[in-house]
């Protein structure tokens, strides 16, 4: 097959005689791959460390290119899918990523945030080296400071206040976390309760909604093997796992499974489904109790397991002692306790058909153990009482028996490794009251976004403050609050951001250190994708590429741009220097395990971890390869596969032979570590009763005994609460697209180039009602100020319900560093008095002049509208999600306003933070605690600091 | 073999996931995009769906830009792709106006074409396209369709699959399975509405950084409301703009003045045996050359790599018109300056060579635009039988006002100015007929209908009915019929003039207003 071109004889003639371009030279380099005339994915791995390629631009002419093929994993959201780097071996850049086939969620493919993993490390506006503010925080001068200068300077600081024992000064505060117990063993071994996460403005409704069942906090749905799935998600465009999860759903209805969605906005995935359940925010919990009640009342339930596996016997002792303790009184119970939840009453309350309940509900019921659910955000992380949504979902896979079944959902935990590390700190003998305070006893992760609120109340301060791809200011309610906390020296002290870029809430740090992108740091990541059990490495290409080339490298930042260094590698450094002489007891866990007295290095410490992964030494040494060199040549590694019904695995004898029985639950110790059923000891689920718990004492003993059962809670947007005269609306501000993510794709320009505008979707027949036309101009009218946007008018939301994408409406003032260009209007803000902050945008957004030529060639002009910043909190009295649906009115924009506007009364937001504050019932709970034991909590600390007053 | 792809529409999320692998194989620029995912909603509430189609190439059996490109740029493999070599191309553009799925595009970093070729420099290497390799649900599956035994074989023979504009002929070898209509027809969706989540201010493309007037899409002005029956567009790729701005039709413009004027020398000199005055003759000559200078001028301007515009007539693809045309037009040329030998050297027979040579010549010359706008098989407008005509009677005209401007400025007797004056009359009136009836008359396709609408009623509507009609044909037919004065006659022959070169940038604006994609 001739694949080359062959010339007129007229062009010949003109070639010969240089008139033309000879184009018919003999090409230079022909590459034998010992592929050709395959059809393969990726190269065969026997090639990664030699690969030869044609350049596309310059075909067909053949310019052959030799690369090395580093895997890493993907750090645009936290699936973590695997990535190839290519590297060009003679300019010794990246080229360009594509899949990992190695990788066994991924499995090669990736979503468009992969691939454009280049634009990032590429971006002409990279901080490239550590930054020390100059001036006033905030003023947007920057001094280039040494790696060493910033880790002489933190480390001391800290040494200080740990040596005052003002530990709970000391806080890390994370927004993409990309690793797996790395900084929990790190803030261990400083001895401090250190650990504050973004996780209650993403998924703590839903988790607690699980936790409260079964101890584990998220789902884990084996959607290939499914023949019903029921998402209160958008996972075939977003969430975690997307790219993993969304090759699984589309598998399991490929061979026939069915797919229900519970969502008021068409998102791609429910235009895909099969059933699209239009329901009124926060009346999902409805909508699943009267599929529960369906599943009761028609008998689909699975009998045996809820038999062995449901703590009905608790159940029928606190609420029905005087009956029978059977099942079948059991039965009848949950018919008399969800007796009003109809699918007619559903209807009323959510708008979903009565006849569609019942459908889904009767195939939910056929599907039995195959039935596969998610919730991660949603209706869980927008409305008050939303974990009311992941516990009714959760309530539907009890009952048809199907968790941890194939096709089923199982826990979490099951399909995600833990790493053993080389040293084990005590838990930290302090709690820190501004991360957990005792209002929110049962708070599933830090009460975060309450942190400016907490600290304008003067409850505590904070002396180094570290912010890790975290950007409050603009992702978190009420930014205008942060900006004033942050801008407070007497309340944080030293401001870190550790950010791989430029962010609004990095021009009011006082240190901005670079960090690196997938293919510059190292983590271990394992996610629950599937019914298996991986793990998967991030790390720096450029510096394994250095190494496979014999010149290694001892720091990551001098293998990669500038100076980009790596959070690992960081808090290492950092750590070593805190305690030079072991008398704060911190030293000894940065020893390195293999050479005693020694500072740990990178190596070391993943050498430790892949040296203790079940599995895997044995893999690695049919290769010839140690259990790191594997690592860094495959990039993961599936740990286990068919990962089902573990709460079936037997007790432990060592355990057993020291045990008790009550009540069916097994105590060893004094404390339950299993269950017996059907005369097996079982391990069970970390429960009290290690039984899935329909039954919450737990609730009973903290005060909420309206909710010691699955229940609907009504939320703070419900229609009761909207005056449709005053055309008031539910905002649903969280939903996301595929192609964009947070903070971290402002710089990614083929990202930016599809989407970068966030109307604000009405239905078609409201925005009738109100005169109003596609694309005009309207203000949206929060509790707290207001910003306007212009409307994008459809028919693929719901009356009543407005959205607006989470992702868009970034920024940057004149003073600061020029920084995701792609994304970000130019804005100018203004006090306008106490507490009243106003944002203009003065431009939008406009080519400019880079060494990257495609920054003129920017064709839009329209960055969106911030719209986060005009949302007060809303704490949820229970899990401590803030709740993210806001009550707005909408109405069309005033004479003076301009598009992008944005006005907040910070005085107001704080206002509202109290209203919120009066809803809880704090601790103390039973004996003193501030939290129930069993409740886990990021960072678990000393048991003594779970009473109120302990632990300061 | 022939390689091609399957969209399998059962799968596809619409996750962008294509479009960036892309990007990031090929370096493609901002802007543009060898592939594209397009978002089309239907239906009125809860009954709404929004449908997704890949879009891109299609590797066609017939491929019309393979027939068109002037420099073999693009070319039909044996193995079935359509590959494309950005050193030869000269940046004409004429495969953006045959494709009618709209696969090229300009590359603005080289200003050559550019399109999905089937990632030919990884296959030759035994790798799959990028696209395929990164979709998250396989969704895209790429092989031999001439292999039964391949996954892609088996896809098209046992699923009902839909291919983009089977009419054109083409033989498209994508196939869409449970591709959408209206997703997959451009027509059947309302455009101008506001997308979900992107907007163009700027150009891309040929017009990359610079400000767009180009695009009918102007979100912020459509304060329309949609027809919740009718689907719409929400999501596409920014407009690549009208690549045939002024220049084509200033070209065809001086074109027909030269081969008109040249024409009717022919008539008078020799049908007529009318013997002109030498210095009309000269002018004649003069003016017919010039304009032929100016339309190579106008050419070579308007290609995006005006440094290969050798490679026409050196790297010649016969069977496109513009390579033919550049011959003719070369022959024409050659004519003409025979004909000047034979004058200054006094030698009338090979003057009568000249002239009935350079005659045939122009006569090509005025028309064979005609079968170049014909091959571009993306624009459905410009497929009309009249078309040769209408240029042969807008050259006749447009040589006829030079003619006649010539006359006033030398004199002539009267009875030419007045036989002169009525085939004037005589031409526009025709014109304005045949203009009218390209407009109102029955058209092949929808795509033909919505061109002719845009001159006639849509976005053109007052340069047209004004510009080319009013002021380009009625108001100079008036003058040549109830005047006979010289200043009048030259104001009728300028105004024809203008009105020719007027219509002529509608006729080709209009039909590149009309989505293919």
């Amino acid at each position: 097959m001739n694949s080359t071109h062959t010339p007129t004889v007229i062009e010949k003639a003109a070639e010969s005689l240089h008139l033309i371009e000879n184009l018919h030279k003999d090409d230079d380099s022909r590459a034998a791959t010992g592929c050709e005339g395959k059809q393969l994915s990726c190269p065969p791995p026997e090639h990664w460390d030699s690969w030869v390629e044609y350049d596309s631009r310059s075909w067909p002419e053949r310019k052959g290119r030799e690369y090395m093929l580093v895997p890493t994993s993907c750090f645009n959201c936290e699936a973590g899918c695997g990535l190839l780097a290519y590297i060009d071996k003679k300019d010794m850049r990246i080229r360009k990523f594509t899949g990992n086939p190695y990788h066994p969620a991924s499995r090669g493919r990736n979503c468009a945030k992969g691939p454009a993993t280049i634009n990032q490390l590429d971006d002409t506006d990279r901080i490239l080296y550590p930054l020390k503010r100059v001036g006033p925080r905030g003023s947007g001068k920057w001094e280039r400071v040494s790696w060493e200068s910033v880790l002489d300077d933190i480390s001391s600081r800290m040494r200080k206040a740990l040596q005052e024992g003002r530990n709970n000064e000391i806080s890390y505060h994370v927004g993409r976390p990309g690793h797996e117990g790395f900084m929990d063993w790190v803030l261990k071994a400083w001895g401090v309760d250190g650990h504050n996460s973004h996780t209650n403005i993403c998924s703590s409704g839903a988790r607690f909604g699980y936790a409260i069942w079964e101890g584990f906090d998220r789902p884990s749905p084996d959607h290939s093997n499914a023949r019903f799935i029921l998402l209160v998600s958008a996972h075939l465009e977003a969430g975690h796992y997307f790219n993993p999860h969304a090759q699984r759903i589309m598998e399991g209805r490929m061979q026939g499974a069915k797919l229900a969605v519970l969502d008021p906005r068409l998102s791609n995935t429910a235009s895909m489904s099969d059933y699209w359940m239009t329901s009124y925010p926060g009346t999902e919990p409805a909508v699943l109790l009267a599929m529960a009640k369906v599943i009761i009342d028609e008998g689909l339930y699975n009998r045996t397991y809820l038999e062995n596996w449901v703590n009905w016997q608790q159940y029928l002792e606190a609420e029905y002692p005087d009956r029978p303790k059977t099942f079948e009184t059991f039965i009848e119970a949950l018919q008399e306790e969800y007796r009003e939840f109809t699918p007619e009453y559903a209807e009323k309350e959510s708008g979903v058909p009565a006849a569609t309940i019942r459908d889904v509900a009767r195939q939910i019921g056929e599907a039995g153990e195959r039935f596969s659910t998610h919730v991660w955000r949603s209706a869980s992380s927008g409305n008050l009482g939303g974990w009311a949504v992941s516990r009714t979902l959760h309530f539907l896979n009890v009952l048809t028996g199907s968790v941890g079944t194939p096709g089923g959902t199982a826990p979490s935990a099951w399909n995600k490794f833990k790493p053993t590390f080389h040293t084990h700190p005590e838990p930290q003998k302090f709690w820190n009251p501004l991360h957990l305070p005792d209002e929110y006893p049962l708070a599933h992760y830090e009460m975060s976004f309450l942190l400016p609120h907490m600290l304008k109340e003067g409850r505590g301060k904070l002396d180094v403050y570290f912010t890790r791809v975290f950007n409050p200011v603009w992702t978190y309610p009420d930014g205008f609050s942060w900006i004033e906390a942050l801008e407070d020296e007497s309340k944080i002290g030293l401001h870190i951001a550790l950010t791989p870029t430029w962010s609004e809430t990095a021009y009011f740090a006082d240190y901005v250190l670079p960090m690196g992108h997938s293919p510059e740091r190292h983590d271990l990541i394992s996610y629950e994708t599937h019914a298996g059990k991986w793990i998967a490495f991030r790390q720096p290409v450029m510096r394994v590429a250095h190494e496979r080339l014999g010149t290694p490298v001892e720091f990551t930042w001098q293998a990669n741009m500038g100076e980009v260094w790596e959070e690992d590698e960081f808090w290492l450094e950092l750590s070593w220097r805190i305690d030079p002489d072991g008398s704060l007891g911190v030293k000894k866990h940065f020893e390195s395990p293999y050479r005693a007295g020694e500072k740990l290095t990178i190596n070391e410490y993943y050498r430790y971890i892949f040296e203790h992964t079940p599995n895997l030494p044995e893999a690695a040494a049919k290769e010839g390869l140690t259990p790191l060199a594997y690592m860094k040549r495959y990039g993961a590694f599936e740990v286990e596969t068919d990962v089902y019904a573990v709460h079936e695995t037997a007790v432990d004898e060592e355990r057993l032979r020291s045990s008790t029985v009550e009540k069916g639950t097994i105590y060893s110790n004094g404390s339950p570590v299993g269950a017996e059923v059907a005369g097996q000891s079982c391990i069970g689920f970390p429960t009290p009763s290690r039984k899935q718990e329909i039954y919450s004492q737990t609730m009973v003993d903290w005060k909420w005994p309206e909710y010691r059962l699955p229940a609907y809670i009504k939320s703070h947007i419900h229609q009761d609460k909207m005056d449709r005269s005053k055309n008031e609306f539910v905002l649903v501000p969280t939903f996301r697209l595929p192609v964009l993510i947070h903070s971290r794709s402002g710089n990614a320009k083929w990202l930016a180039e599809i989407a970068h505008r966030n109307p604000i979707w009405i239905n078609a027949d409201d925005a009738a009602a109100m005169g109003i036309e596609n694309g005009e101009l309207v203000r949206v009218n929060t509790d707290i100020g207001y910003h306007v946007n212009r409307a994008w008018v459809t028919e693929s939301i719901r009356p009543g319900v407005v959205c607006c994408s989470h992702h868009i409406g970034r920024w940057r003032r004149d003073q600061d560093q020029k920084g995701n260009r792609w994304a970000t209007n130019l804005v100018s803000i203004d006090r306008e008095g106490s507490g009243k902050w106003k944002l203009r945008v003065k431009e939008g957004i406009e080519p400019y002049k880079s060494d990257d030529p495609d920054s003129g060639r920017i064709f839009w002009s329209d960055g969106g509208v911030h719209q986060n910043i005009t949302f007060p909190v809303h704490p949820d009295p229970i899990s401590g999600m803030h709740c993210w649906h806001q009550k707005v009115r909408i109405e069309k924009a005033h004479p003076d306003d301009r598009y992008g506007d944005v006005f907040v009364d910070t005085d107001r937001s704080f206002q509202i933070y109290k209203e919120w504050l009066e809803m809880t019932r704090p601790a103390p709970g039973p004996g003193g605690l501030r939290r129930p034991l069993w409740l886990n909590r990021p960072v678990r600390p000393a048991e003594d600091t779970f009473y109120v007053g302990k632990g300061k | 073999m022939n390689y091609g792809f399957v969209i399998d529409g059962r799968k596809c999320i619409g996750c962008h996931a294509c479009t960036v692998a892309c990007k990031s194989e090929n370096q493609v620029p901002v802007g543009v995009n060898r592939t594209w995912v397009k978002y089309v909603e239907k239906g009125k509430f809860p009954a709404t769906r929004r449908y997704f189609t890949v879009l891109r190439c299609n590797h066609c059996e017939e491929p019309p830009c393979v027939d068109i490109c002037p420099v073999e740029a693009l070319r039909k493999r044996e193995d079935g792709i359509v590959d494309f070599d950005g050193r030869r191309c000269i940046g004409c553009k004429a495969c953006a106006q045959a494709c009618p799925y709209g696969a090229l595009y300009i590359d603005p970093e080289s200003h050559t074409s550019a399109k999905c070729n089937y990632c030919a420099h990884r296959k030759e290497v035994g790798l799959k396209p990028a696209c395929v390799v990164t979709c998250p649900q396989q969704a895209i599956v790429s092989g031999d369709l001439d292999d039964p035994q391949s996954e892609i074989s088996k896809l098209v023979a046992t699923e009902q699959t839909s291919v983009r504009r089977p009419e054109k002929g083409t033989s498209p070898n994508m196939f869409y399975i449970k591709g959408d209509g209206a997703a997959l027809d451009p027509l059947q969706t309302q455009d101008g509405r506001p997308y979900l989540w992107s907007e163009q201010s700027r150009g891309v493309g040929h017009f990359a950084g610079k400000s767009h007037a180009e695009s009918p899409r102007q979100h912020r002005a459509a304060h329309l409301q949609d027809d919740p029956s009718m689907p719409r567009k929400v999501y596409d790729i920014p407009s690549k703009g009208v690549v045939w701005g002024w220049e084509v039709p200033a070209y065809v413009w001086s074109k027909g003045i030269s081969s008109g004027l040249f024409m009717l020398f022919f008539m008078l000199t020799v049908v007529l045996s009318l013997q002109l005055p030498d210095e009309m003759q000269w002018s004649t000559w003069g003016i017919s050359l010039a304009f032929l200078g100016l339309t190579g001028g106008f050419l070579i301007k308007d290609l995006d790599r005006p440094d290969r515009f050798q490679s026409v007539m050196l790297r010649p693809q016969f069977r496109s018109w513009l390579v033919r045309g550049g011959y003719i037009i070369g022959g024409y040329g050659a004519f003409l300056a025979l004909w000047a030998v034979g004058k200054l050297l006094g030698l009338p027979a090979v003057e009568q060579v000249a002239l009935w040579g350079g005659m045939f010549f122009a006569f090509m010359t005025s028309i064979y635009t005609a079968f170049l706008f014909g091959s571009a098989r993306g624009r459905d407008f410009w497929q009309s039988p009249l078309m040769p005509f209408h240029m042969l009677l807008t050259s006749l005209v447009a040589g006829g006002a030079a003619m006649m401007l010539l006359m006033v400025l030398f004199g002539a007797p009267d009875i030419l100015v007045g036989l002169l004056r009525w085939g004037l009359a005589a031409g526009v009136a025709l014109n304005a007929v045949i203009m009218v009836s390209e407009l109102f008359g029955r058209h092949p396709s929808k795509q033909a209908e919505a061109a002719a609408h845009q001159i006639s009623a849509g976005a053109l509507k007052s340069q047209f009915w004004v510009g080319a009609f009013l002021l380009g044909c009625l108001l100079p037919f008036f003058i040549f019929v109830w005047s006979s004065s010289l200043p009048l006659l030259s104001l009728g022959s300028i105004l024809s003039l203008g009105g020719i070169y007027y219509a002529e940038k509608l006729w080709v604006r209009a039909p590149q207003l009309v989505s293919v994609s």
